[in-house]
């Protein structure tokens, strides 16, 4: 769970530096590329901190005891 | 033969699940039959085969591009994402957070009604609709706008969904770690969402105009273009996790690479979006010659996620059919499961995405775009994607889906199996003679290109390959249609059970170390395709007595 975690700070990342970019430099000056990618690289962020905030509950009871994957979890 | 892990999950869905996914992949299955109906019917009018005149002929490409583009590949992407997370996430799944997918789905269906009540009513804007063209507010201008929003509204919800149908067994503490699946479900629902606001920011300007509330935007092609380019990256991301939940499902195979890296291709997807975005203004007379240049090389990277996911997949299929005694450089290729309509499907798609891809990177530089954006090339090359590929692809992924959420056999899979061989074979006579058209000029959006008898005798010569490959398109495309409605609709209900399509059970062998050289290769011949076309288009242009001014600042 925490590489997915770690892929989607990324995307974060590479879309909010791309936003600022299209933002503040005056050649690349395309203020709806700066909306759509800085509210994208929030949705990117908001998605990868529900999953930290998942990761991060405690299990209620042992009736689903954590550790169980997904159908082919290793590699599907 | 045991059923494949997709359409056991879907057959455990519930049944309000179930319900949701046949009226989502009906509105899907609609748009097209529409849509293919009007794409004929425009392909049947450039060719000169019916006189619809310019007024309908529009209309008919019009509508052609909005249920198509819009309505198509959204109502199968939000039906794909909800099946998906559902089926791949954890066993005995479910939709989360259903009635917020079915308030989505609703509203998408409200915007294709509106959407068609403003190509039948008002003029004919095209699937862009630039205000300029619309020229004064009027309710059918603020319908088509409408329609766009209310569509991207519904997916905004249904993409919620998708991420909590993902999220909840996580948070249920059922599962430790997602499938790939799940994880490529989460970045294609992430993008989905971006792709309802860069709907917004297009076209709540533009509506709020129609409806006589503000000025005309001026910046709307910014707009358009933005959202543009997510909706080209949409629906191939959406096509390359169809390939990866298909070969389990055809050959059994899991990626030989690992989850880890798998989850990286996708990743790479969502990376590579906004920097590969700037070709689409190269046509824009102010944008500074440095950003040119710095988005042409961009550009160059905008097929690295597609061909890193396609050489995992080819990769693991290769390896897979050797460790079962597959022989000689192609000999794995025989052993696919080719009597399966999804296999076959498939492997067209493959076959036109490197059509289409090797044609998409002469588009894409700076020098040569804005030569070629407004000839048939456009639509000559993108066809190769839109039909030969994702088109293919979603009906590939509905083989299996539809059986899934209705318990129905499919209809004739048979002849499902040859129908992707005969469409592609119009969409090589369209696309031949599009690409062709598109080098010698023929512009791109006007219907009648004799110009009164002095235009080149051999326009019309490939409009008319225009019309012949359009007809055989639609022929093949409306017969898929119609097997696929039989088997969504009540019919002669077999149980799926003994009702598998044929497959090869390659995954029940750990693979051996072996080497797996087709993809390579594949991409090797890819680049140099490319070269050679982009060579081709600079050879030929160069030749013209002619000038473009448009993109160098010339106007």
């Amino acid at each position: 769970m925490k590489e997915d975690i770690v892929l989607l700070v990324i995307v974060f990342a590479v879309w909010a530096l791309l936003a600022i970019l299209y933002a503040t430099v005056p050649m690349f000056a395309m203020p709806g590329y700066s909306v759509v990618w800085g509210w994208g690289s929030l949705v990117f962020l908001l998605l990868a901190a529900v999953i930290w905030i998942a990761q991060r509950r405690k299990p209620p009871s042992a009736a689903h005891p954590p550790g169980h994957s997904g159908p082919g979890a290793e590699k599907a | 033969m045991k059923a494949p892990a997709l359409t056991e999950g879907l057959r455990q869905l519930p049944a309000g699940d179930k319900r949701l996914l046949k009226v989502c992949f009906g509105a899907a299955l609609i748009a097209l039959t529409l849509g293919v109906l009007f794409g004929a019917g425009t392909a049947g009018t450039r060719a000169g085969f019916v006189d619809s005149g310019p007024l309908y002929g529009y209309r008919m490409m019009t509508a052609h591009g909005v249920s198509i583009f819009f309505y198509w590949l959204y109502f199968a992407q939000a039906g794909l994402l909800l099946a998906f997370g559902a089926v791949f996430t954890v066993p005995g799944g479910h939709i989360a957070w259903r009635p917020l997918a079915w308030t989505g789905l609703a509203t998408m269906i409200a915007g294709f009604v509106a959407s068609g009540y403003a190509v039948i009513a008002g003029l004919p804007l095209l699937y862009d609709a630039p205000p300029e063209l619309a020229g004064v507010p009027s309710p059918a201008v603020a319908a088509f706008y409408l329609g766009y929003l209310l569509l991207a509204a519904g997916l905004f919800c249904v993409a919620v969904s998708g991420v909590a149908t993902v999220l909840k067994p996580r948070f249920d503490h059922r599962i430790a770690s997602w499938p790939v699946v799940s994880f490529a479900a989460v970045g294609w629902a992430g993008l989905l969402i971006v792709s309802s606001i860069a709907a917004l920011n297009a076209f709540l300007p533009a509506a709020r105009w129609a409806l006589g509330l503000s000025p005309m935007p001026s910046d709307y092609s910014v707009g358009w273009h933005v959202l543009f380019h997510n909706m080209h990256y949409l629906p191939l991301m959406a096509t390359v996790i169809v390939w990866y939940v298909l070969v389990q499902a055809v050959a059994g195979v899991k990626s030989v690479f690992g989850a880890h890296l798998s989850k990286i291709a996708f990743a790479i997807y969502l990376i590579f979006v906004p920097p590969t975005s700037l070709y689409h203004m190269f046509l824009e007379p102010n944008l500074a010659e440095a950003v040119r240049v710095i988005g042409s090389l961009l550009s160059l990277f905008i097929s690295v996620p597609t061909v890193t996911v396609f050489l995992v997949i080819v990769a693991s299929l290769e390896v897979h059919a050797r460790t079962h005694g597959a022989k000689g450089l192609f000999g794995w290729i025989g052993m696919l499961p080719w009597r399966n309509p999804a296999m076959a499907a498939m492997g067209m798609a493959v076959v036109n995405l490197a059509i289409g891809g090797a044609f998409s990177f002469v588009l894409i530089q700076e020098k040569i775009a804005p030569l070629l954006s407004d000839t048939f090339f456009v639509p000559g090359y993108f066809h190769f994607l839109t039909v030969g590929t994702v088109t293919l692809t979603f009906l590939a992924a509905l083989c299996y889906v539809l059986p899934g959420v209705t318990g129905h056999a499919l209809w004739k899979p048979g002849l499902l199996t040859a129908l992707p061989y005969f469409i592609t074979a119009g969409l090589l006579i369209f696309g031949a003679s599009g690409v062709t058209a598109g080098y010698l000029g023929v512009p791109r959006r006007v219907l009648d290109v004799a110009y009164d008898g002095t235009a080149p005798a051999l326009w019309g010569t490939l409009m008319a390959g225009i019309g012949i490959g359009g007809v055989i398109m639609a022929a093949g495309l409306l017969t898929y249609l119609y097997g696929l409605f039989r088997t969504l609709w009540p019919a002669p209900a077999e149980d799926v059970a003994g009702m598998t399509l044929p497959s090869v059970a390659w995954g029940d062998v750990t693979p051996a170390a072996t080497r797996a050289w087709a993809g390579p290769l594949s991409v090797l011949l890819l680049v140099g395709a490319m070269a050679f076309f982009t060579a081709l288009a600079f050879e030929m242009i160069q030749a013209l007595p002619l000038q473009a001014a448009g993109a160098m600042g010339g106007h």
